[in-house]
């Protein structure tokens, strides 16, 4: 489980996030939604440790994450995986040498063995024969599954995703949603998604906490928000002709 | 000044995170050769073709410039060598290596910047400072000193090629200037300066590239400052070492 407790973060003494209070759960798709500029990347990279957070505290299974020096950082990072919103491939390797990038580092498995985790993690995210494919030869859907198959490699207990449906057509938006929900409740992984696509909203929203001008203004799960009482939250879900119609319909 | 300060402070603690020990042995050898071979291998093709040609020019304006009859013939090879070995080989290659490798480094590092590539190494809990960084530096700052070499012996060829072809001087004066009260040291004080000037290049060419921000152009402005920097870094070391060398 990950506990964020009264976290706060400024940039040039403007608050961009204040006393964030929330918890996110192993087996369970979290997701994290808002506006753009709310704070939701800023929340996501002080989770896992790219920002420094001003105030507050993140603990991971009760460990202080935000106390720990970097070499202890550094053995938790090994239980995290993390999808990018550009997916983030190295450019200079192949799709089987980035999947096996994670495994070079931090496992002893000799060739053979990498390669059979490869191909295992590449098969879960419904790729194959595309090992020997720079990033740039692959679709923006391929890479997101790349990137996924990238984050999993190591059986990692937190998966984090920044915006994985962004620049994504609906379908394989849908695709990556339910990969990201399987391989969470499969593996029983703490997943914290950052979103504001309706659809992962609806589709895989375990538990969403709901961010505005740095604050967490809402909590709740994909049948509750349906029906929130909070201006600020229908405000952001009613925002398309699409979605009043849908709850007209209902 | 303060700016100065911040990049020194910066640099300074990006270095502490590239000297340290890789994570794995294996990974750094490999991608020491890699770098090798994209940074100093693959720039064998236009330092020859420069130093044949500067070599010629060399040994072209020497022969017409000395027109006393009391300087022997020969004067022109001890020149030409000693231009060579003393500035050109060194120096002067090390600032078109600044153009070539330092633009190379810094946009391929700050692309992986501003592409996440950087976060998504620190995220695994890998310290990609020392697995992009060192690798260049070590390679580029170890190997550099047999570019110099390359690049004074062909320089030496293309005068002497100039010679066979122009008659200016015979072959036999010109090799006679090549030998006349040679000092060896000026080989080793070139390959020191050469491999110094590669640390510079590459050391500060990634630290631009790693603090690289906003987007493509900010990629492009790492990139012009690397090299900016890095040829005035160079200059100046270049003046401090013949001090301190010769």
């Amino acid at each position: 489980m990950i506990e964020v407790k009264g976290l706060y973060k400024f940039f040039d003494n403007e608050p961009v996030l204040e006393d964030i209070n929330i918890k996110f759960r192993p087996g369970n798709c979290s997701l994290i939604i808002g506006a753009s500029g709310s704070g939701k990347t800023v929340l996501l990279k002080n989770i896992v440790g790219l920002y420094e957070p001003d105030k507050g505290d993140i603990f991971y299974n009760e460990h202080n994450f935000t106390k720990m020096t970097l070499s202890e950082r550094k053995m938790f990072r090994k239980e995290m995986g993390m999808l990018f919103q550009g997916s983030a491939l190295f450019d200079f390797a192949t799709v089987e040498e980035n999947v096996m990038f994670p495994m070079d580092f931090f496992t002893p498995w000799s060739k053979e063995e990498k390669l059979e985790r490869v191909n295992f993690c590449l098969k879960r995210v419904n790729l194959e024969n595309v090992n020997k494919l720079y990033p740039s030869q692959i679709s923006g859907g391929m890479q997101k599954r790349v990137g996924i198959a990238r984050a999993i490699a190591l059986n990692p207990k937190y998966l984090f995703c920044d915006e994985p449906n962004s620049g994504l057509d609906p379908t394989t938006a849908i695709v990556i949603d339910h990969l990201l929900q399987e391989i969470t409740q499969e593996y029983q992984i703490t997943t914290v998604i950052n979103t504001h696509d309706m659809n992962s909203v609806m589709e895989i929203g375990d538990h969403i906490g709901f961010i505005y001008k740095g604050k967490l203004l809402w909590e709740g799960n994909n049948e509750e928000i349906m029906h929130s009482e909070c201006k600020e939250v229908n405000d952001f879900l009613f925002a398309n002709n699409l979605a009043r119609q849908i709850i007209k319909n209902r | 000044m303060r700016l100065l300060f911040q990049i020194a402070g910066e640099y300074y603690q990006l270095m502490l995170r590239v000297f340290k020990k890789p994570e794995k042995w294996s990974i750094f050898w490999r991608q020491f050769w890699k770098e090798g071979n994209k940074l100093m291998l693959a720039s064998i093709p236009l330092i020859s073709i420069i130093s044949v040609f500067i070599g010629a020019v060399i040994v072209i304006q020497t022969a017409n410039n000395i027109e006393s009859p009391f300087i022997p013939k020969f004067y022109v090879g001890v020149m030409a060598r000693e231009s060579l070995v003393l500035e050109f080989c060194s120096t002067s290659i090390a600032l078109i290596l600044a153009g070539k490798i330092g633009s190379n480094i810094s946009s391929e590092i700050g692309s992986m910047r501003i592409t996440e590539q950087i976060d998504a190494m620190e995220i695994m809990g890998v310290n990609s400072a020392n697995y992009l960084i060192l690798p260049k530096v070590c390679a580029s700052t170890l190997l550099s000193p047999f570019l110099m070499i390359v690049s004074f012996l062909l320089g030496l060829l293309g005068g002497g090629v100039i010679v066979a072809l122009t008659g200016i001087i015979t072959l036999a004066q010109y090799d006679e200037g090549l030998h006349f009260a040679f000092n060896e040291w000026f080989i080793y004080y070139s390959m020191i300066k050469m491999s110094l000037f590669c640390f510079i290049i590459t050391s500060l060419a990634s630290y631009y590239g790693y603090h690289a921000k906003g987007g493509s152009l900010g990629v492009g402005r790492s990139s012009t400052q690397a090299i900016v920097v890095s040829c005035t870094v160079i200059l100046v070391f270049d003046l401090l070492l013949t001090k301190l060398l010769l």
